[in-house]
């Protein structure tokens, strides 16, 4: 099925389906061992959750790092 | 005196950003030249090709690790309560703070901030902990709400963010002062120069965020050492207790005995 991460279009098999495994695919290793937080269609899900966070068609997974700021 | 910030002291009075350097290394000896202990930073997504990110975030963490420091993470970019509650969420995890520079904004050409959804965001946020330190504009009433939520520190803007335009209504900053005695103010966005700054201590406020006057200055070291100077003089201005404008000219030399002249 067809989901969203970071606004790119990827797909994952039924196997791929919670939140965890989806991240564990599209974020490389580097991504994965620094500081991040997730946001799946626009609604914050805390670390705890990732492993069941069951992903539907279409939704749209923000990945985001820390980054300068004003 | 220090600044308080929701009961945390604090020696610097300057709160400042970390964007918009010529390079990583002058962010940092600009920020540590500032004396600064509160550093904005945000949150956004990160291309897997793109290392930059996390070598900011290192010298970041250096910097506030360096300044005994702490870290403000703001909501830019919101537009919505929303989106703002969400982002700031998630700023709570991986900072570990409870602490969010909100801004929510309502128009992209000035970018000023929306006040309906930013008291929306506020109430929201509050109620899950957060410690709210609202970007708004210079209206009294806006603050006053805000202050009436649970803000302790309210932090209008003095100009458009990124404009360097300086304090366009003191007449409006100067209100807000003198209505909210007992909230934290610290002036946002539009800071230019280090008088700028100045002037926003001699009337009274608590503090100054600022940003670009520092990062785009010729040399942003120096520019941070003068504007922690410029809070330092406006500050003790305040305090020492300004005179009073007169409207008519008062010799400051006594005239009593004075020589050669009104001798006819």
């Amino acid at each position: 099925m067809n989901i969203y991460i970071n606004g790119q279009n990827q797909t994952i098999n039924a196997e791929q389906t919670t939140l965890a495994a989806a991240l564990s695919l599209f974020l490389n290793d580097r991504q994965i061992k620094s500081s991040f937080a997730v946001a799946v269609n626009g609604d914050f899900i805390g670390k705890d959750n990732y492993h069941n966070t069951a992903l539907q068609a279409n939704d749209s997974i923000d990945v985001l790092f820390p980054i300068v700021g004003g | 005196m220090s600044l308080n910030i929701y009961g945390q002291s604090l020696k610097s009075r300057l709160l400042i950003g970390t964007a918009l350097y010529p390079s990583p290394q002058i962010m940092k000896q600009a920020i540590l030249a500032s004396e600064s202990q509160v550093v904005t930073l945000s949150l956004k997504r990160q291309n897997p090709a793109d290392k930059s990110g996390a070598q900011i975030w290192q010298y970041i963490q250096e910097i506030v690790e360096q300044c005994q420091g702490y870290l403000l993470p703001n909501t830019a970019g919101c537009k919505t309560a929303k989106e703002a509650v969400t982002l700031a969420q998630m700023s709570r995890e991986i900072f570990n703070t409870d602490w969010i520079k909100l801004e929510v904004i309502g128009d992209d050409y000035n970018l000023q901030p929306d006040p309906i959804e930013l008291l929306n965001a506020t109430e929201q946020l509050i109620k899950a902990g957060f410690k709210v330190l609202p970007y708004c504009t210079d209206d009294l009433v806006l603050c006053q709400r805000l202050y009436d939520l649970g803000c302790q520190v309210i932090m209008p803007w003095a100009s458009p963010i990124g404009t360097g335009k300086g304090l366009m209504n003191p007449y409006n900053l100067e209100t807000i002062r003198l209505r909210l005695p007992d909230a934290t103010l610290i002036l946002d966005a539009g800071i230019g120069k280090p008088s700028d700054a100045c002037i926003a201590m001699e009337m009274g406020y608590d503090g100054v965020l600022l940003n670009s006057a520092v990062a785009l200055a010729d040399n942003p070291v120096i520019m941070a050492k003068a504007f922690a100077a410029a809070l330092t003089a406006g500050e003790q201005g305040y305090v020492a207790g300004i005179m009073q404008q007169r409207q008519t000219a008062h010799p400051s030399t006594p005239t009593l005995d004075t020589p050669f002249w009104h001798q006819s």
